[in-house]
């Protein structure tokens, strides 16, 4: 996109007028927008919305009461969003960390010339896109077999390896690292593994910042992993909380993290829709922060991913 | 000897085959294994034996499927029901809108609003599902109080469709346009000074130049995703619904009722037939898919 910016530039073309149909195409774009963001605005406004008001009102783009109540309580999850937190953020750090590391390191492997054996091991890595034991399959392996009931490795390896990020991957070493690059450090003597981490991998830089930004999302928002597997409260992520949240809320509030001078503050009533909403900020928050600086990168990786070489 | 010269090669690239493997085990562990369960379908599933100690049943499981019709029918029916809504819809609204940004010469507003689009696709549905209730609650849902409607959704089955459907494009139209519109980057500029030359309009320049390039992209990614008929965004028809039992008849499908089954411990020999059908279909289907992405775009094929 930024190299037909700079033709423009150079040669004023068909992108200079700005006629009626322009700003009537301006128009729907901008409704779409609004259909897309509203939704979202309508979460930050409730969460901050009187809990009352919610009740005899219903939601509302313009409640005439705020308040704070629902985030508050919240923030009184204390312990256990702290602890959810901590989780979300460890398994999306370790999973994509390690996914790239391993999936660049299979993806170099395969894309070598004369590697006989990588004939074979792009089959291996295509096969489970095309046919797979299904959730239920999965879920007795990993419970009865591995043993792995309520443990962080199912958060981790399931979302871990998935063909078409390898694909990418590849993709992108074939067509945008000068084959040359590799040799040359051949010949100077590196080592495959040095030749790997020292030219490669910081060359491959912007499809892993793609892939990764995909794969992080999937580690924060993935709720189905977490409900199959995850039993006990100190292991359970984000997503988890908004899952159960009316359990959630009901069990943190009558919990021992509550003083009862608070609760009698808050009425003994639980501010549940604003509350509600303020955890899915809590919850969607990071992402929706840090996304835009991502953006940029993805798009380019989409766009290399999806040329195949 | 060609196989000597295999192995020798092997060993020469050793430090590949090392760099290869913790993939190569992740896959095995996690794909592979549970490959081999799916003989639990033609079993008589007992938690206590296992998979492999179970006995055998022979098709008694598939027997039971076609037998209660009306459950497997259903949720096969509304699986390609919604994927056929879904892609076409979508498809459909993807090259509009790409095209329509590619279009408009606000440039950079348009870069926000883009932004602004495609953030919707990174909303778990686990938190989507309140934002639907808040517009659509009974009491307090924002479409009730505004037109004073009083219409109960969750409990109105033949609205879910539509329902779905527009979530379904609030959340993934904004980033599903992101890819097309890579295509639109790469027209050549020449092309519409021409046709502007030759007096065409803007209409025709879209219908002549811009469409048609698109349609290699369109087919290949229309054919890729009919490997995926059986499959579906669990999220949506699990978490959206509420997962309530009264709307099942038209939202219901295949990825959600064996989660349920799972949940519930039940029914095992049931929902390993259904998901065998499921696995099995869709290998078909994928491969049929790659076969014709071949035939009309070589080097889109995935293998």
């Amino acid at each position: 996109m930024a190299k037909k910016g700079n033709a423009a530039d150079l040669a004023p073309s068909r992108k200079e007028k700005k006629g009626l149909g322009q700003y009537i195409l301006a128009f729907f774009l901008l409704l779409y927008t609004l259909f897309c963001a509203l939704p979202v605005l309508l979460v930050f406004i409730s969460a901050f919305t009187d809990e009352k008001y919610i009740t005899q009102h219903g939601f509302s783009f313009f409640p005439e009461k705020w308040s704070m109540a629902g985030m508050n309580a919240v923030l009184r999850y204390g312990k256990q969003l702290a602890r959810s937190y901590a989780v979300t953020i460890g398994i999306t750090v370790v999973g994509t960390l390690c996914g790239l590391l391993i999936m660049s390191m299979f993806a170099y492997s395969i894309s070598r010339p004369d590697f006989r054996l990588s004939k074979f091991l792009s089959v291996y890595l295509l096969i489970p896109m095309l046919f797979n034991g299904g959730q239920l399959a999965g879920y007795i392996v990993f419970t009865s077999y591995y043993n792995l009931k309520d443990s962080y490795a199912l958060l981790i390896f399931p979302l871990m390896v998935t063909t078409m990020n390898v694909i990418i991957l590849r993709t992108y070493i074939v067509n945008s690292i000068p084959a040359e690059l590799m040799e040359a450090a051949k010949i100077d003597g590196a080592g495959e593994y040095r030749t790997f981490f020292q030219i490669t991998l910081p060359l491959l830089k912007p499809s892993l910042a793609a892939v990764g930004f995909m794969m992080a999302t999937a580690y924060w928002n993935d709720w189905q992993n977490a409900l199959m597997y995850i039993t006990s409260d100190n292991k359970k992520p984000l997503q988890l909380l908004l899952v159960n949240i009316q359990k959630s809320i009901e069990f943190l509030l009558n919990n021992n993290n509550v003083p009862a001078s608070v609760r009698a503050a808050m009425g003994g009533g639980i501010p549940q829709y604003s509350s509600t909403m303020a955890t899915v900020i809590v919850v969607i928050g990071p992402i929706m922060i840090v996304y835009p600086f991502f953006q940029k990168y993805f798009i380019k990786g989409l766009t290399v991913g999806s040329v195949k070489g | 000897m060609k196989g000597k010269g295999f192995w020798e090669n092997t060993w020469k690239h050793r430090a590949h085959v090392v760099m290869a493997l913790p993939v190569f085990l992740v896959l095995f562990f996690i794909m592979y294994v549970p490959m081999a369960g799916l003989v639990m379908a033609f079993k008589n599933y007992d938690f206590t034996l296992g998979i492999w100690r179970s006995p055998w049943c022979g098709l008694d499981n598939f027997k039971f499927l076609i037998a209660s019709k009306k459950i497997f029918v259903s949720m096969t029916k509304n699986t390609i029901m919604y994927y056929v809504i879904f892609t076409a819809l979508g498809t459909f609204l993807n090259v509009v809108l790409a095209i329509a940004i590619d279009q408009c010469v606000f440039k950079k507003s348009t870069k926000v609003m883009q932004t602004i689009m495609i953030i919707p696709v990174f909303i778990s549905y686990a938190a989507v599902q309140f934002i639907v209730y808040a517009f659509i609650s009974t009491d307090t849902g924002i479409l009730n109080n505004t037109f004073n409607m009083g219409v109960r959704f969750y409990t109105k089955k033949e609205l879910w469709p539509t329902i779905l459907t527009i979530v379904k494009m609030w959340n993934s139209v904004g980033y599903g346009s992101v890819l097309y519109m890579s295509v639109l980057a790469g027209i050549d500029t020449a092309l519409y000074e021409a046709a502007e030359i030759d007096g065409a309009n803007k209409w025709q320049q879209i219908w002549h130049i811009t469409l048609p390039s698109l349609i290699p992209m369109i087919t290949v990614m229309l054919l890729l995703s009919v490997g995926n008929i059986m499959r579906s965004d669990t999220g949506l028809f699990y978490q959206v619904t509420r997962n309530s039992g009264q709307l099942y008849d038209t939202t219901q499908v295949i990825d959600s009722y064996v989660l349920n089954a799972i949940f519930k411990n039940s029914n095992f020999g049931f929902t390993a037939a259904t998901s065998f059908f499921q696995s099995v279909v869709g290998l078909l289907l994928m491969l049929f898919a790659n076969g014709m992405v071949r035939k009309i775009e070589p080097e889109n094929a995935l293998f």
